[in-house]
């Protein structure tokens, strides 16, 4: 569904974010995107967002080049969930989530019933029912977070692209979130490709982990073989131990 | 309840408001006439539809441009600070209007306007460029470019006056202070057209120009042409502020005022306080000369001085917020 061919960018100055990366995903898999602070994550997730274009190379979404997609038909599809998502102006919870329907309103046409209710239910899915009437700037890091990924989810998008979906969540809602983004994939046949700094929560549900070094792609496996010892310490330079409990790895940092 | 649904009772108050202070203003004035003499009195007649109605309909027209301005440029750069004044586009459009009324450009019709738009679209340009940091606009560097940029067209202006055949500094007073004495039926129409025009623009634009309140890239990832609206956007502001300018001088906070007034009762999208805030300006516009005009008998308070007596104080309580 989703095809990245030796696609590259750079920012003024600097050297390539995102250097020959290619790639290619099916249907129904739920992918993690590790890798360094700086090493091209979000970069990579904008351009399969559309919100960057690249400077080399193309992306493909069923089939056709991204330049070919108008904007609005690929909102339709894709859901993108920016890294520090955030409004100017506080407003009601459930009134950001239902913006997530914008792209399938005609010009003058507002969220209607139908909107409300595919936002409600995206709220619950996010164990953020309770958030909905409340105000953004009344929340916590963490409950916006979840507030934004119902907006995502409001869309039912197939291809879902999260940047740092993790990150400000307290460790009980990692947990619910990484097993959120598994349900999803597997109940609607999405596709998610999230990144992510916690690599046991980025290993423990997703099909496949790429790697990302220094903008180009340094590792594309499954999961098991990701997860030892040697292969950390060459990707991401730590030494570590890889601690498996009722047959799953946890990889545990030396002291 | 879907946002729809809460619009229309907001609508329905405000223009009830707003239709009071219609009233009140045509009635209330220096000279004592009332509707019962038009037929009769002559000079009645005229007072009151020569000088006072045009009069308050600019001002409501003036006021409900500039809270649109402010609500558009606040969206815009993602920034509450954001007005026509402080953001010196009100400033730029003054100079403009004044330089060419100084050189005695005034007899061409709407020669005036005309270089009051680009004072106002120079003023914009240039306070964007000054304040753009990414995908957001730095408030320091914002406030910055808006202070040096209102000093610049004060010079400006002030030296036009100096330097014209009249030498009047009264003239240039009248562009930097801001009245609505003396407006006529032609610059209501005038100003009637352009508010018409860019409330039917920014509709159009409303649905994208929301999204922006989640940022520049979230809004390119929701399907918006992102720097096509923000074009579209700002030429919009900077026309409407001109017009307004052209009109009355600059008058300051009210475009600041009047979109945070709306957001403090209604907490909602662009989209939802635009009509809002155009009737929200207007009411409060026709109020405040309705204040300048009878407050001292025989005289005028310059009605920029009200409009800032109020703003400067939400101003600053932003300001603590903000930075």
């Amino acid at each position: 569904m989703l095809e990245v061919r030796s696609i590259g960018f750079s920012y003024p100055r600097a050297p390539a974010a995102v250097d020959m990366v290619t790639f290619s995903v099916e249907r129904g898999k739920l992918l993690a995107l590790a890798g360094q602070n700086g090493s091209g994550k979000s970069t990579l997730l904008k351009m399969l967002a559309r919100v960057g274009t690249p400077h080399t190379g193309e992306v493909r979404f069923e089939g056709r080049s991204l330049r070919e997609w108008g904007a609005k038909d690929y909102a339709r599809q894709v859901g993108y969930l920016p890294q520090e998502p955030d409004a100017t102006f506080s407003m009601r919870a459930i009134d950001i989530v239902v913006t997530g329907r914008a792209p399938f309103l005609t010009r003058f046409a507002w969220e209607g019933e139908s909107d409300y209710a595919a936002a409600a239910g995206a709220l619950a899915m996010c164990d953020a029912s309770h958030l909905g009437e409340r105000y953004l700037d009344e929340m916590s890091g963490g409950e916006r977070k979840r507030v934004f990924l119902a907006r995502v989810l409001a869309g039912n998008p197939r291809l879902i692209l999260l940047d740092e979906p993790l990150a400000a969540l307290d460790l009980a809602h990692v947990q619910q979130f990484s097993k959120l983004l598994r349900q999803i994939v597997d109940r609607t046949g999405a596709t998610v490709i999230f990144a992510s700094h916690d690599l046991n929560w980025a290993a423990a549900y997703s099909d496949r982990m790429l790697v990302m070094r220094d903008g180009a792609l340094a590792a594309d496996l499954p999961p098991a073989e990701l997860m030892q010892p040697d292969r950390i310490r060459d990707l991401f330079g730590f030494d570590a131990h890889a601690v498996t409990t009722s047959g799953h790895t946890w990889i545990v940092p030396a002291r | 309840m879907t946002i729809a649904r809460s619009l229309l009772p907001a609508v329905v108050v405000l223009s009830a408001i707003l239709i009071v202070a219609l009233l009140i203003g045509v009635s209330v004035g220096s000279a004592q006439v009332s509707w019962r003499d038009i037929a009769d009195d002559e000079i009645a007649g005229a007072i009151l539809l020569r000088i006072r109605v045009p009069r308050v309909l600019a001002a409501a027209l003036v006021g409900a441009i500039l809270a649109v301005a402010g609500l558009t440029f606040q969206t815009l750069l993602r920034n509450p600070l954001a007005d026509p004044f402080i953001l010196g586009v009100s400033g730029g459009a003054a100079a403009g209007a004044a330089v060419a009324s100084a050189l005695g450009w005034g007899r061409v019709p709407g020669l005036v306007q005309l270089v009051a738009f680009a004072g106002a679209c120079a003023a914009t340009a240039a306070v964007f460029l000054l304040a753009r940091r990414r995908d957001h606009t730095d408030p320091t560097r914002l406030l910055l470019a808006g202070l040096v940029l209102n000093a610049f067209f004060s010079a400006v202006i002030l030296m036009a006056f100096s330097f014209s055949k009249q030498s009047d500094l009264t003239g240039a007073l009248r562009w930097m202070m801001g009245t609505l004495f003396g407006a006529t039926w032609t610059e209501v129409l005038l100003l009637a057209i352009f508010l018409t025009a860019a409330l039917i623009a920014l509709a159009w634009m409303a649905s994208d120009l929301r999204m922006l309140v989640f940022g520049e890239e979230d809004a390119r990832g929701r399907g918006v042409d992102v720097e096509r609206i923000k074009l579209a956007g700002f030429v919009c502001g900077s026309l409407i502020t001109g017009a307004a300018v052209s009109v009355s001088g600059v008058i300051g906070f009210v475009g600041l005022l009047v979109p945070h007034l709306m957001r403090l009762i209604w907490r909602r999208d662009f989209r939802f306080l635009l009509p809002l805030t155009a009737l929200g300006g207007a009411s409060l516009l026709v109020a405040a000369d309705v204040i300048s005009r009878v407050a001292i008998p025989s005289a005028e308070l310059p009605i920029a001085a009200l409009t800032a007596l109020l703003g400067v104080p939400l101003f600053l309580s932003l300001l603590r917020r903000d930075l």
